[in-house]
């Protein structure tokens, strides 16, 4: 049977639609499509709300039990998980609203905002490593800021995964510094080109070609960030005398103004008391 | 058990899609498992040939069965190491070495490279490289072999309904029909159309898995052929 190009497109598609007659749920749109499976927006008909539905290959079924473990405010709660008749399974999760992390930063939030939706991201990491998984595929796209500010970081640990070029460490064999790799990529991405020279360093830090030279943990990179926010000098820069010097004026302001002030009194009593 | 989750119906109904390629060839090699072979790859080989290297419709005929022929005499199968790249890439480039190589020897004959080629308009009418087209090509053979396979299961156990909905609307070239069109026109509710679409849908998916699963050297290859398919 001879079939065109356009018809095979669409036999594509529709042989890949799951079939759900046995579940819960009743499809409703394809909202994403990635290398490994494909996610459909659905109604849960015994609960009467919107979920989001993934469906993949047999073979990374263990997909829904490494996110279930991970109950965590920035990582996408599963409700269920189940097999298709032809196999595929598929797993049930809180259908987010909002903008993808790359699409988000078109909007040019502010610096300190960007750090906010980073910092979840990070600790979404830190706290996956605790429980022994690591993303492999951390990148803006599976990121998704919500309408009301809240972060989230999908896609989490397929083995098939072999993370994405410019995002995706040197490593031979991915662990959880390739994770920090992907990370330190993260944060260049999100950080404006005016960013200050020292949040830079700690995207640089994260993303040395050498594992052991980048950060040895998600917490530790968070905490250089506080660091750089609170003014203080971050690990990941050895910074020049006169930026030292820069940020101690910046950090100390006030002191600066008070003791100058107080040298000037100082001087005028003396030239009041002296001539 | 419901007949309808037995895709394919019985077993022995496949013959040439039960045992991966590598397995076939150790088991029944040659004839079974390069039949498998011929019968999804003679179209994108004979295209290939035909493109990349300006044959025309007789010469890349010959050149391609000639593949064939050769690859019964050599090992073909014995050489083909699933590690290194997927079958597809593997006979992929098995084709193109062995049609440069017949190509060059054509050349000599002519004494001076005095060969004419004839302009071949489906390359002048796309931008595809024959690469590209021999991938393009082993899809749309993929998809008509596994709805032969649909098509003839129908027929062999009463499905006849079902693939006649199916056939009216995802092999409508044109305008798809409704679902209230299509009810009409077959006496039965627009439930059981979408029921029938559902059913035919699932069981050509099986089909072109039952397809892959012949033509590739194991589980870990058939799921990558089968993401590149479905993804």
């Amino acid at each position: 049977m001879d079939v065109s190009d356009s018809i095979v497109d669409h036999l594509r598609h529709v042989a890949a639609l799951p079939n759900l007659a046995a579940t819960r749920y009743e499809l409703e749109m394809e909202i994403g499509r990635g290398g490994l499976g494909v996610v459909y927006g659905a109604r849960d008909r015994q609960l009467g709300r919107r979920v989001a539905l993934k469906i993949l290959d047999s073979a990374l079924a263990g997909e829904a039990q490494i996110i279930a473990q991970l109950e965590h405010p920035a990582i996408v709660p599963i409700y269920e998980a189940g097999a298709l008749p032809d196999g595929r399974v598929f797993y049930a999760m809180k259908l987010v609203t909002g903008a993808r992390l790359d699409h988000y930063l078109t909007g040019s939030p502010l610096l300190a905002e960007r750090l906010r939706v980073f910092r979840r991201v990070g600790e979404a990491l830190a706290f996956a490593h605790t429980r022994g998984v690591i993303h492999r595929d951390l990148k803006p796209q599976n990121v998704m800021v919500g309408e009301f500010g809240e972060v989230y970081v999908m896609d989490w640990g397929v083995d098939a995964v072999a993370g994405t070029p410019g995002f995706r460490a040197p490593d031979p064999q991915l662990d959880q510094r390739s994770d920090i790799y992907a990370l330190g990529a993260l944060l260049h991405f999100v950080l404006p080109a005016s960013a200050p020279l020292a949040i830079k360093a700690i995207a640089g830090k994260a993303m040395q070609a050498d594992p052991s030279a980048r950060y040895s943990s998600a917490p530790a990179l968070l905490a250089d960030i506080d660091r750089f926010q609170e003014g203080l000098a971050v690990r990941a820069w050895s910074e020049p005398l006169w930026h030292r010097l820069r940020r101690f004026a910046v950090r100390n302001a006030v002191l600066l103004w008070l003791l100058t002030a107080y040298a000037g009194v100082k001087f005028l009593l003396f030239l009041l008391r002296n001539f | 058990m419901d007949n309808d989750t037995e895709i394919g119906g019985p077993r022995n109904r496949f013959p040439s899609t039960q045992l991966s390629l590598l397995e076939a060839a150790a088991a029944d090699w040659p004839n079974e498992a390069l039949e498998r072979v011929m019968t999804l790859y003679w179209k994108p080989v004979y295209r290939f040939i035909r493109l990349k290297f300006g044959k025309n419709n007789e010469d890349a005929k010959d050149l391609t069965q000639s593949f064939f022929a050769a690859a019964l005499q050599r090992d073909f199968f014995g050489r083909f190491d699933p590690v290194k790249a997927s079958f597809r890439t593997y006979l992929r480039m098995a084709v193109e070495r062995f049609a440069a190589s017949q190509h060059a020897a054509a050349n000599r004959r002519k004494r001076g490279g005095d060969v004419e080629f004839e302009p071949v308009q489906d390359q002048a009418a796309t931008t595809e490289s024959p690469e590209q087209i021999f991938e393009r090509e082993w899809q749309r053979q993929l998809f008509s072999l596994a709805l032969d396979d649909l098509h003839a299961h129908c027929e062999g156990c009463g499905k006849q309904l079902q693939f006649r909905i199916f056939e009216a609307y995802d092999l409508a070239g044109g305008d798809r029909p409704s679902y209230a069109v299509l009810a009409a026109r077959h006496g039965v509710t627009e439930t059981a159309v979408t029921n029938c679409l559902a059913w035919a849908r699932g069981a050509l998916r099986a089909f072109v898995t039952e397809r892959l699963r012949g033509v590739t050297s194991g589980e870990r290859e058939l799921r990558e052929e089968m993401r590149l398919v479905w993804m």
